[in-house]
């Protein structure tokens, strides 16, 4: 489902201030899989969930997604992969604090150009799934830290993407948050979904079902 | 030679943007070297990448470019037509054109950038679509053409300003296009022209719902060279609603409700949207544009339509075709 080879990414490339923030970076991901990213602070899982999501063009390598070479495609197109095949949950969740639920989760739908009709209908059974549903018309800024994490997460979910890419989750979240993540990522597993998550915390290895853990210092991986 | 034309605000105006779009064609070119030189696609490397991303950059400024050179190219036609006022002799674009021996010249060389941009644009096109930049290397080594010809129409706009003077009398578009100075080729007479004219739109149009790439491509020239002569030489008196006139220009100004822009941009879009398919095929492209043949009868039977309506409107109201019947008047 998702292949690097030869991932390299540098930035301020021939410039003084030059930095490897990955290398070498070899990995395959399979449908369905569960993927923890981990490395202290530096070690490049950001830059790494950034390449495989999309968002940056690797210096060097090839990155496949769903057997589609995405590195070598015209920005128009990959915006439009990205909408249909990609969910990504930031670490501050970059949600529009002035704005209610219902309208942070519209806009995945109004790019996919979706029915009017059926939009309304797809919130309302996200906003269910996550247990946010009562609260859709509540503006995001007054919500709590775990009402806002599932409000992100039903934002990335909301086109029924295959792959869900989380930027370390519970940074900000407390303790019973946190574990109330561990379950929802449980489920969006059961649905078929492949996660990969950036993390530094501990508390995933209270997870059953992860099927991988890769390990990055300066950048490259040391433990798979 | 006179340089006091190019303090013309207009003039300065033209001149400074064509500056501009030439020094930006340099450093297109400098770039295309290198992609034509060392691009392969299936490639990972980090010069490879950096190459795709000089292909977007170039790509734009070519875009940006052809845009421009096809906006300005109206303003051309409007910079001669504003000049005609202080050059003696001129009533309009006509008689600024014929001025001097570069005028004709820059004016088809620029018809023909025009043409040529639109069909990059065409490849640029098709070119995102395929995903995988199958036609960069076609679109750029044609995009050289169109460099070449930027930097030809540079000189001879230069040339052409320059040799324009507001001492010399110049001949102005009735004495250009008259019954006497015009000869239709081949020596044929109007009524033959006339017949040739819609025969050819005609089977262009036929050919265009057929969708035969090759038929349109080699007719749609064919029309737009008697389109010419049929405009000047037998829709413009209709449309001056006088006999001896037959300038292509001065339907462009207010006086005609600028029907001149309506019946050439509607003749070049159609040609365009006729031409463009058989010159994918030409340069070896297997991808088309589906509606592009609908588009051009649509434009083509526009401006057929408005060129038409005049003759039809004038007999409807005085019950015959002009009487010193430029149908007659000229036929051999």
């Amino acid at each position: 489902m998702i292949k690097l080879e030869d991932i390299y990414k540098i930035y301020n490339q021939n410039k003084t201030n030059q930095f490897s923030a990955i290398k070498d970076i070899n990995l395959t991901i399979l449908h369905n899989e569960l993927v923890l990213i981990k490395g202290v602070s530096g070690s490049g899982k950001s830059t790494l969930l950034s390449v495989m999501a999309t968002f940056i063009k690797p210096t060097s390598g090839k990155l496949q997604i769903l057997d589609e070479q995405v590195t070598k495609y015209p920005d128009i197109y990959l915006s439009q992969f990205r909408a249909k095949n990609i969910g990504f949950v930031f670490q501050s969740f970059n949600l529009f604090e002035n704005l209610s639920i219902y309208e942070n989760i519209l806009p995945p739908l109004i790019v996919s150009f979706s029915k009017q009709k059926s939009q309304k209908k797809r919130i309302d059974e996200t906003l269910k799934l996550l247990d946010i549903y009562d609260k859709k018309d509540q503006i995001v800024s007054t919500l709590s830290g775990g009402e806002k994490q599932r409000s992100a997460i039903a934002r990335a979910i909301i086109n029924d993407p295959d792959i869900l890419f989380f930027d370390e989750p519970t940074a900000n979240l407390d303790q019973k948050n946190s574990e109330n993540f561990l379950v929802i990522i449980k489920k969006l597993k059961s649905l078929g979904k492949t996660i990969i998550i950036s993390t530094h915390d501990t508390i995933f290895d209270k997870l059953d079902c992860i099927d991988k853990t890769i390990t990055l210092f300066k950048g490259r991986i040391v433990e798979q | 030679m006179s340089s006091d034309i190019f303090l013309f605000f207009e003039v300065m105006v033209f001149n400074t943007i064509e500056l501009i779009l030439l020094v930006l064609q340099f450093v297109v070119i400098y770039h295309t070297f290198f992609i034509l030189k060392y691009w392969d696609f299936n490639k990972t490397s980090d010069y490879q990448y950096t190459l795709e991303k000089k292909s977007y950059l170039i790509s734009l400024i070519i875009y940006f470019s052809i845009i421009v050179k096809i906006i300005i190219y109206p303003y051309f036609i409007f910079t001669l037509d504003t000049l005609s006022t202080i050059i003696p002799g001129a009533m309009c674009a006509a008689g600024v054109i014929s001025a001097n021996e570069y005028g004709e010249i820059l004016f088809v060389l620029k018809s023909s950038i025009v043409l040529f941009g639109f069909i990059w644009l065409a490849i640029n096109k098709l070119d995102i679509r395929s995903k995988r930049f199958l036609y960069i290397k076609k679109r750029l080594y044609f995009y050289i053409v169109i460099f070449l010809l930027f930097i030809i129409e540079f000189f001879l706009d230069i040339s052409f300003f320059l040799n324009l003077t507001t001492r010399d009398l110049v001949s102005c578009c009735s004495v250009i296009f008259s019954q006497d100075s015009g000869t239709l080729p081949f020596g044929i007479s109007t009524t033959v022209l006339l017949s040739l004219f819609y025969i050819s739109f005609t089977i262009l149009f036929i050919s265009n719902i057929k969708k035969y790439k090759y038929l349109s491509f080699i007719f749609s020239f064919i029309f737009l060279y008697l389109s010419y002569y049929s405009v000047i030489y037998f829709f413009a008196p209709y449309i001056y609603q006088l006999p001896t006139h037959h300038c292509p220009f001065c339907m462009m100004q207010s006086d005609y409700y600028f029907i001149g822009y309506f019946i050439f941009f509607s003749l070049f879009l159609g040609i365009f949207f006729s031409v463009v398919n058989g010159a994918m095929k030409l340069l070896k492209i297997d991808r088309y544009f589906n509606n592009s043949n609908l588009y051009s009868n649509i434009f083509l039977s526009i401006f057929t339509f408005i060129c038409t309506s005049y003759v039809v409107v004038y007999f409807i109201k005085n019950g015959v075709f002009y009487q010193s019947n430029p149908v007659l008047s000229f036929s051999q």
